[in-house]
């Protein structure tokens, strides 16, 4: 099938020396063009398992890879074949991140926040970054805002902004934490409609939601995640209608679709 | 109390105030200077994660160990403590003891040229002065900028992060602007401090705005007067420099507002 871009393998996350086990062993295949959306209750490991894609958390032991580099090695064999140090900035270039609290600079304005990673870390010509980001604040509709600060727009707003920001980059993966969540119920749309779209565009995509229409209707890929282990995987279909595991069933029964 | 005449007999003196005046000026100004980069570095250090024997907190599995004297010794980091010690020490103890240890246990060690600077302030004194002022707010300075970076949001250093940003990029171009805006008002209150505070290097013979005082008062015997000049030199010289600090910190809170 389709070529695999991050290849997860015995993931863990411990705590207090073992005791809080946030990972227990995720494995888990992410191919491009998947749109992999993970739902679990509150506590069972969700955004941890996505921010350890991005080294956000450090893991205590398993392996990612990502695009061929293991990301969790300290140390690396370059092309020439010398064994080099990670440099993870390199990596986290090419993975977008999106957040619950949307994490605008608020000293910047919206051009300001979008330009300055490729300014900064692609040595892009301004001019070529402004004109690159106002198209795509075109699309999601944010022309007229790019001159504005973060705090004179809307939640939906920030988020859409918070999205092409990370676009900006052009990264082979967009990593999603919980978007809607902090969102009023009204703009929770708007956010999904952009997500939507970079999804039949063909961006490979990890969300962490609780928008279970989402999941069902956009996601190629669905993960259920309890107390750190990823207990079910399958289609929304498989997911949703079919469930096996009596925690899935519990968890679907609780929640409104 | 006041009298006309003793403001004339006073206005004799008024070339001391003005001597006076210019040392306070210089006082402050090598201060602050001095104060805040020992205060940076201060903080640097506050900030550090420099931990030599950080491999001790680790166990054969790779797992954090939790507890003990090994755990403790793999969180140590002796640049944050030598900091801690130094800012804890300089905050508990009173400015005069640290003005008069400095200059009449450490300078006499230390040979200085005697010469006068501007004609009227004695090098040999105002050094030991400027030296004690600066020590002691570089301690209160490195707090402020260390309370100030930690203040801001993790999300933010992790947004900048995420988008493939390094350490330092992240530490100019999102939390350090961040931070200066919000440490800008204790900062400016420091300042203030220090003008005020330079007057107790009139104890060591630091010719500043006090020293006019006590000069002008055993030569007329007239003791409200000068108090009063030397009250307006300080609140003129105090008052502009808030008021400065606080136009700069209406101009970079621009992302505030709606």
């Amino acid at each position: 099938m389709s070529e695999s871009l991050i290849k997860v393998t015995d993931l863990k996350k411990h705590y207090n020396k073992g005791k809080i086990k946030a990972l227990d062993g995720i494995s888990v295949d992410i191919n491009r063009g998947d749109v992999m959306v993970i739902i679990g209750p509150s506590g069972s490991g969700k955004s941890t398992f996505l921010r350890s894609l991005n080294l956000m958390e450090q893991p205590t032991s398993g392996q990612i890879i990502f695009d061929g580099v293991d990301i969790t090695a300290k140390k690396i064999r370059n092309e020439a074949g010398k064994m080099v140090t990670l440099d993870i900035d390199k990596h986290r270039q090419k993975m977008g991140m999106v957040f619950q609290h949307f994490n605008l600079f608020p000293h910047m304005t919206i051009l300001q926040n979008m330009t300055l990673a490729p300014i900064q870390v692609k040595h892009m010509d301004k001019a070529v970054a402004e004109e690159k980001a106002m198209k795509l604040l075109d699309r999601v509709g944010l022309a007229d805002r790019a001159a504005a600060y973060p705090i004179q727009l809307s939640g939906g707003q920030k988020q859409r902004v918070a999205i092409v920001r990370a676009l900006m980059m052009e990264p082979e993966v967009m990593l999603f934490d919980e978007p809607t969540s902090a969102l009023d119920p009204e703009m929770v749309g708007e956010v999904l409609d952009v997500m939507r779209e970079l999804a039949n565009e063909g961006m490979t995509m990890v969300v962490v939601t609780h928008e279970m229409g989402f999941a069902k209707e956009v996601g190629n890929r669905v993960l259920f995640m309890a107390d750190g282990l990823l207990v079910e995987e399958g289609t929304p279909d498989d997911i949703f209608n079919h469930p096996q595991n009596a925690r899935l069933k519990e968890f679907l029964s609780k929640v409104l679709i | 109390m006041f009298s006309a005449q003793g403001f004339q007999a006073t206005w004799k003196y008024i070339d001391l105030f003005k001597q006076g005046l210019l040392c306070t000026v210089l006082l402050s100004a090598l201060t602050v200077f001095f104060g805040f980069i020992l205060a940076l570095f201060l903080a640097i250090m506050r900030l550090s994660d420099v931990r030599p024997f950080r491999a001790l907190g680790i166990d054969e599995n790779g797992h954090a160990i939790d507890g003990g004297f090994k755990a403790a010794l793999a969180k140590f980091n002796p640049l944050d403590f030598i900091a801690t010690v130094y800012v804890e020490v300089f905050r508990a103890t009173p400015m005069l003891v640290q003005l008069f240890i400095i200059y009449y246990v450490v300078f006499p060690g230390i040979p200085l040229p005697k010469f006068k600077i501007f004609g009227s302030i004695p090098f040999d004194r105002f050094i030991p002065g400027v030296v004690a002022l600066a020590m002691n707010s570089g301690a209160y300075l490195c707090e402020i900028i260390r309370a100030g970076i930690q203040s801001i949001d993790g999300g933010q250093r992790e947004a900048a992060r995420s988008l493939g940003m390094t350490g330092t990029q992240t530490m100019r171009h999102i939390i350090l602007p961040q931070a200066i805006k919000n440490i800008l008002p204790p900062i400016a209150n420091e300042f203030v401090t220090i003008i005020k505070e330079s007057s107790i290097c009139y104890t060591i013979g630091v010719q500043e705005i006090m020293y006019a005082v006590a000069a002008t008062k055993g030569a007329t015997y007239r003791i409200a007067e000068p108090l009063i000049i030397a009250t307006l030199i300080y609140f003129c010289l105090t008052f502009p420099t808030s008021k400065i600090i606080a136009y700069f910190e209406r101009k970079m809170s621009k992302g505030d507002k709606r």
